[in-house]
């Protein structure tokens, strides 16, 4: 577990976009970890760190919606458009002003930041994002391309 | 005109999950049409932007404190109790194996630089056989070095010595001294050369040291960081020379 402690708690500041949540996520994640750990035997390929990121994830997932239960519901249709934002103002606000990538990739639904962070940064594999995220891979590949066609457009 | 069908493999491939067949496929395509190289370049700068302006964070070190003790409070109890019973006799038989370890791996050492030379002669000759060279084929640096994400636990280090003659050619997995390794090929006229490379808990060396066996010349020397294996049948000279532009390379 600690040697993915700096990949949890990446995954989980992009997820939260703040320290002090992040460090709640990551802490309740690990004890839960803990816990279920017996659970865990690697079967199907999962690897550790997957089983570990997965935990973070649905930790960190379920914390933001707690703070903020009016959120949108993710819909891969809906959100699958040309943009890829968390809300319908994002796209005026993105005109308005060239925006960094930091802030592009903060305004991205989680859905699209966790692969972006996942790949770009962590370099997991397609199946390990798949088994953090819980989608099929298929569906992580086009995430993947949505989110970066969303980010290129922050540096253009 | 653009090829949708070609640009949806780009990130596949960049990412090195693009099966060989697609991505020489894709490697032609890209070859002879500017739009899909470009949409390549654009992902390839996005990839760069990212790299440079999102960052990775550390775990603060009170979190990680916490973690520990956590997970050594669940597992304290059980080993508490194995550590008492056990300790007596077995700092007794480390003492006796630490004695008989130090003379057997010195005389071990010797024998296991011969097997480790065998190994990777053996991995050169085997990939000169047909469709055994490389796994990720392509000239771009910023191909073949991702590609070895998720597939070995360290990123080597590759270049593209195209402008001083040794051009890449490609990478692939490899299996040497018992773990996976990296296993970079690069070309000199109709020369191949293997570049087998893994971390090395041993240290830098110095220069590098020479074999020569079954008509192949092969290099080994040791950065902070590697371990370097180079075997080709190129002469003598030329793989130093080769040696000592990749020495170079490295060398910050």
């Amino acid at each position: 577990m600690l040697p993915h402690l700096d990949t949890a708690y990446t995954l989980a500041r992009y997820l939260t976009r703040n320290a002090h949540d992040a460090e709640d996520v990551v802490q309740d994640a690990c004890l839960r970890a803990l816990t279920y750990f017996d659970g865990f035997r690697g079967e199907e390929g999962t690897s550790a760190r997957a089983w570990l990121l997965a935990i973070v994830r649905n930790t960190a997932f379920s914390s933001v919606r707690r703070q903020s239960p009016d959120a949108l519901e993710f819909d891969e249709v809906q959100h699958s458009g040309a943009v890829a934002d968390v809300h319908p103002e994002a796209a005026l606000l993105r005109s308005a002003a060239k925006e960094t990538l930091g802030a592009a990739l903060d305004r991205l639904a989680p859905e699209f930041r966790e692969v972006i962070v996942l790949r770009e940064l962590e370099g997991l594999s397609y199946k390990e994002i798949s088994d953090v995220a819980g989608v099929p891979v298929g569906t992580v590949m086009s995430r993947l391309s949505r989110a970066r066609a969303r980010l290129r457009e922050a540096l253009t | 005109m653009t090829h949708p069908s070609f640009e949806a493999q780009v990130d596949a491939y960049l990412d090195g999950e693009l099966a060989v067949v697609d991505a020489r496929a894709l490697e032609a395509h890209l070859a002879q049409c500017p739009e899909c190289t470009r949409f390549r370049d654009g992902q390839l700068a996005l990839r760069a932007a990212i790299a440079s302006d999102i960052p990775k964070f550390q775990a603060p070190a009170a979190l990680r404190d916490r973690v520990r003790a956590a997970a050594q409070a669940r597992s304290g109890a059980r080993r508490r109790f194995t550590v008492q019973r056990l300790w007596r006799p077995l700092a007794l038989a480390a003492s006796l194996a630490v004695v008989a370890l130090g003379s057997w791996t010195l005389a071990r050492r010797r024998v296991a630089g011969e097997v480790l030379a065998n190994d990777v002669l053996t991995s050169h000759i085997r990939s000169l056989m047909p469709g055994h060279l490389t796994d990720v084929l392509s000239s771009d640096q910023h191909t073949v070095k991702p590609w070895f994400n998720g597939r070995l636990d360290f990123s080597p280090p590759v270049y593209d010595f195209a402008g001083r003659g040794y051009p890449l050619v490609g990478g692939r997995l490899d299996y040497v001294d018992g773990r996976p390794v990296a296993a970079l090929v690069y070309g000199r006229r109709q020369h191949l050369i293997n570049v087998f490379l893994w971390p090395s808990p041993r240290g830098p060396s110095g220069g590098p040291k020479t074999r020569d066996r079954q008509g192949y010349h092969m290099l080994h020397w040791t950065t902070a960081d590697y371990s370097y294996w180079v075997v080709s049948d190129l002469g003598s000279a030329e793989l130093q020379e080769f040696a000592q532009v990749l020495r170079e390379a490295d060398s910050p």
